[in-house]
């Protein structure tokens, strides 16, 4: 029993400190870290090759991995990327940490070189001493993580309670904006905070290096697994943080004593354990309304925030009449390109294309959750991978026809979405984004990657339509199909549905107040995205004749999303185009470069989300509205375009808390904010 | 009045929120060692003025000398450190922090002996060194106020500007602000006081500044301004 508590704890210490670092560096600097599994990785990779690699001793290694490069590294992330975020909306800066830990991994493995054996040393010397206290084992690794733990736990806490530094960290939380009259510069706070949890994230990566291996994967899994315990702290509590990760770690080891260690039930039960703590504070938080989005900073923070001429509303109204033609011709023009490529090409080429078009389909729902309903669903790709698995069942024991089964399948993976929806819809974004994306892990693990759906990664087989083997038509079925649910989303939009999502999109107040339910709104849409994203993951499997369980792995889902934002996320087009570009681009990479440059096209997508920090509409957007600037002549025209581009960022941002009656009658379209 | 050159001289400041100006060449002078009563109706803009001056906000125009540099120019922390203090309207203290606390951040730009400063605002409100293990966000609306001033006058700035003190204070407790306030200039401290009380306020000023709507509606030596002026600007209740 206390060898199971010892291990559990080793387990927990080390989801306490990633959990403990995302709090503060939330609270702090008003990010949420979705990069710090890629941070983690990052310098622990760093660990390993000096410490594995160049053979230097455990000490010198472990100094120079977390006390320089890891704040160094954390400090210039901040400055070259959070700094500039501060004030963008909950969405920009999760995709921002998106892009960031979609580009690291590869990036760092360009650097470093790819990793075979995954297992790496962690901070006890090898061979591993174990220790018998009180009849019970305990690794050097697990003793290491304790006194990692301890160390960060004291020291930490010292610092802000006892220090000048620790003070002015706390004041910042309460208020930026009183920090700044008290004549402390939040940045620079920020800056020494960004460094801190640079160390965290690497003293985290390399003690659960030994375990989940030394893989941006498995430094994944032990993020997402640490969000149950800063959901239970409501994204503010350290103490709460802390106490909520150790004692998850431990139950997930103690539950492994009563389980047979060989049945697929403990395979299931395991990782499972993070999620079912989630799943309980959230449904304690949500029954309490306590669960909204964390308003960052003090009441003066917000007094001074301009608010009132809303430039969401002003954008609304600019889009109708500087969009439609411009996106109409641009839309034909796209679609025309893409539909007459697959002609010219060969079998490969097609087939790729084919692939990007079908994935395009299941971008589509991201471009209606989060491109219309402004909600960060970060479980579209496992939607589709569920999508895939559903059909190939139905084609390989039903033996439907696969077109049937993919449509009709697809249904079958709704009241999943709906159901996560109806969880959700009370959260704030924040929320909605960490629970979507444990949830993604969690299928992924339970589901996707277990026998008979995996089948050493390959999948199920899964045929296509007799009419469509060929690559060039599947091509075009896959295209129609895109363009008639890219119709349906329009309609959305267009129709009363898609005014009442729009209403839902710039303030949940407003909405209310319109007597429209948000409720059945929300619903509405995570059913369509949900279909929509099965439907994708279907065409995707019939493309590849498998179902590539692997494909579908949620930290992709954070490379789909990142393309698909870079292209621009709340257009038809964008996706198409996003779609090819994932598929085709690693394709052209493969095919004529080294092998050296095959993880390139992911640093540029991770870059490319990144680079949303500084435009937030998207590449393709944004070019629109240049063209369309550059053709115009009508001056009233050029006007609301030039509007448009220079609107501020973000819509949510200005989404005002109290919506006062100014913040109503504004609703002029107007040059934005400074 | 001296005639030396002014601690702060502003010219045809504006300001705007987003899309809507609250401030429109908005210019006054003031001199060392002197006090300036801000006042107007509800939304004139004397908030918004005391955010630009200590730059929480941005300007979109006009310009700003404090003591030979230009405010604009500077940011919120380097307005504190250059010796302007802005004390905002509203609970002006962490929350989180305790009362101690609050007071040690007030001093962190002033890199004087500490204890003397923490002693002399126990010595003024003795209240909060009853308190000073007490989370700030837990003291009642009046204490905080106490708090948010107390930070004021255990540091030496050049200029502090108070934004609305006396607000929903007993009248006990506005007394302790006003003989607060007169300390600090006794000190050497410019003042610039933005009240509801007006005729207190001009009564314990050298120079007013009536705002209305973002401009200034009057402006001249606060014994000039008599009651038909302040019932001609700020209406009948507010001439109090
Ligand atoms: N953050 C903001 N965003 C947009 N407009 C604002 C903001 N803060 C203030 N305003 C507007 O600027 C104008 C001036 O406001 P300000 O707070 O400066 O007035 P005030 O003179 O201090 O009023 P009061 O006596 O009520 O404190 C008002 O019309 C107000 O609505
Ligand atoms: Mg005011």
């Amino acid at each position: 029993m206390l060898s199971y508590v010892l291990a559990g704890l080793a387990l927990g210490a080390v989801y306490a400190v990633a959990a403990g670092s995302l709090v503060i560096t939330y609270v702090a600097s008003g990010v949420f870290n979705l990069a710090f599994a890629a941070m983690a990785f990052t310098v622990a990779r760093f660990y390993y090759f000096l410490n594995t690699e160049q053979g230097w001793a455990i000490p010198p290694a472990a100094v120079v991995s977390l006390m320089i490069f890891a704040p160094v590294f954390g400090a210039l992330l901040y400055a070259v990327l959070f700094r500039h975020l501060r004030l963008r909306s909950t969405l920009v800066k999760l995709m921002a940490t998106v892009g960031l830990s979609v580009a690291l991994p590869p990036l760092v493995q360009l650097v470093l070189g790819h990793l075979t054996n995954v297992t790496a040393p962690a901070l006890a010397p090898r061979p591993l001493a174990v220790f018998h206290p009180f009849g019970a084992v305990l690794n050097a690794d697990q003793l290491a993580t304790y006194i990692g733990l301890a160390v960060v736990l004291v020291v930490g806490v010292g610092v802000l309670r006892f220090t000048e530094v620790g003070l002015r960290v706390r004041a910042l939380v309460d208020s930026e904006a009183l920090t700044s009259l008290s004549g402390t510069n939040p940045g620079r706070v920020s800056l020494g905070v960004w460094a801190v949890s640079g160390t965290l994230a690497g003293l985290a990566g390399i003690l659960v290096a030994p375990t989940s291996g030394l893989s941006a994967e498995g430094m994944t899994y032990m993020m997402s697994a640490a969000f149950a315990a800063v959901i239970a702290a409501r994204l503010r509590s350290l103490a709460v943080a802390v106490v909520v990760a150790l004692t998850m770690g431990v139950v997930t080891d103690v539950v492994q004593k009563y389980l047979d260690p060989s049945s697929s039930f403990t395979a299931a039960v395991i990782p499972s354990v993070p999620f079912a703590f989630m799943l309980v504070f959230l449904l304690y938080y949500a029954v309490r309304g306590e669960a909204g989005d964390a308003v960052a900073g003090g009441a003066l923070d917000r007094a001074i925030s301009p608010q009132g001429g809303d430039p969401s509303l002003m954008r609304t109204a600019a889009v109708p009449q500087g969009r439609i033609s411009s996106s109409s011709i641009g839309t034909l023009a796209v679609v025309v390109v893409i539909a007459v490529v697959p002609a010219g090409l060969d079998r490969y080429w097609a087939g790729l294309v084919a692939a990007g078009i079908a994935a395009a389909i299941a971008l589509l729902s991201y471009t209606l959750v989060t491109g219309e309903g402004a909600m960060v669903w970060l479980s579209q790709i496992t939607f589709a991978g569920v999508g895939a698995v559903v059909a190939a069942e139905l084609v390989d024991r039903w033996s439907w026809p696969p077109l049937l089964a993919v449509f009709l399948g697809s249904v079958l993976v709704v009241p999943v979405g709906v159901l996560l929806g109806l969880l959700t819809i009370r959260l704030g974004d924040l929320y909605v984004a960490l629970v979507t994306l444990t949830f993604g892990s969690l299928v992924q693990t339970l589901v996707l990657t277990q026998d008979p759906f995996y089948d050493f990664g390959s999948g199920q087989p899964m045929e296509r339509p007799s009419f469509a083997q060929d690559n060039q038509v599947f091509a075009y079925l896959a295209l129609a199909v895109f363009l008639l649910v890219g119709l349906v989303i329009l309609n959305v939009r267009r129709s009363t549905a898609g005014l009442a999502v729009a209403a839902v999109r710039w303030s949940e107040n407003g909405a209310k107040t319109l007597g429209i339910s948000v409720i059945q709104t929300k619903v509405l849409l995570s059913a369509l995205a949900t279909y929509i994203a099965a439907l994708g993951g279907g065409f995707l499997a019939m493309n590849f004749r498998y179902t590539l369980p692997d494909s579908f792995h949620p930290s992709l889902g954070l490379v789909w999303l990142a393309v698909l934002v870079t292209m621009g996320s709340r257009s038809i087009v964008a996706a198409l185009i996003a779609g090819v570009v994932l598929y085709v681009m690693p394709g052209i990479f493969a095919s004529y470069l080294p092998d050296k440059f095959a993880d390139v096209p992911t640093i540029l997508f991770g870059l490319g989300a990144i680079g949303l920090a500084t435009h937030p509409e998207g590449v393709v957007a944004q070019t629109g509205a240049n063209l369309a600037r550059l053709f115009t002549r009508r001056p009233g025209w050029a006007g609301t375009a030039a509007t448009t581009l220079t609107a501020p960022p973000d819509p949510a941002e200005a989404a005002p808390h109290d919506r006062s009656a100014r913040g109503e009658v504004q609703q002029l379209p107007t040059g934005g904010q400074p | 009045m001296s005639t030396d050159a002014p601690l702060l001289r502003v010219k045809d400041l504006a300001v705007r929120y987003g899309s809507a100006q609250a401030l429109f060449d908005v210019s006054f002078d003031l001199s060392p060692n002197s006090a300036l009563a801000v006042l107007g109706p509800n939304g004139a803009g004397k908030t918004t003025l005391a955010r630009t001056l200590s730059g929480l906000v941005p300007s979109c125009g006009g310009s700003a000398e404090f003591a030979g540099q230009d405010l604009l120019k500077l940011t919120a922390p380097r307005v504190r450190r250059a010796g302007l203090l802005h004390l905002p309207e509203g609970r002006g203290v962490f929350p989180g922090l305790t009362v101690q606390e609050n007071l040690r951040m007030a001093l962190t730009a002033d890199k004087q002996a500490r204890n003397p400063g923490l002693e002399r605002a126990f010595e003024i409100f003795p209240v909060l060194a009853e308190r000073r293990r007490q989370p700030a966000g837990t003291l009642s609306g009046g204490e905080q106020q106490m708090l948010s001033l107390a930070r004021a006058l255990m540091v030496s700035p050049r200029l502090v500007i108070a934004d609305e003190m006396s607000l929903g204070l007993s009248p006990k407790a506005v007394d302790i602000v006003f003989a607060s306030l007169a300390r600090a200039r006794d000190n050497g401290v410019s003042v610039i006081m933005i009240e509801q009380f007006a005729r207190r306020a001009l009564d314990f000023a050298d120079q007013g500044l009536i705002l209305h709507r973002g401009r200034s509606s009057w402006s001249g030596p606060a014994q000039e301004a008599g009651e038909e002026l302040l019932h001609r600007y700020l209406g009948g209740a507010a001439a109090a």
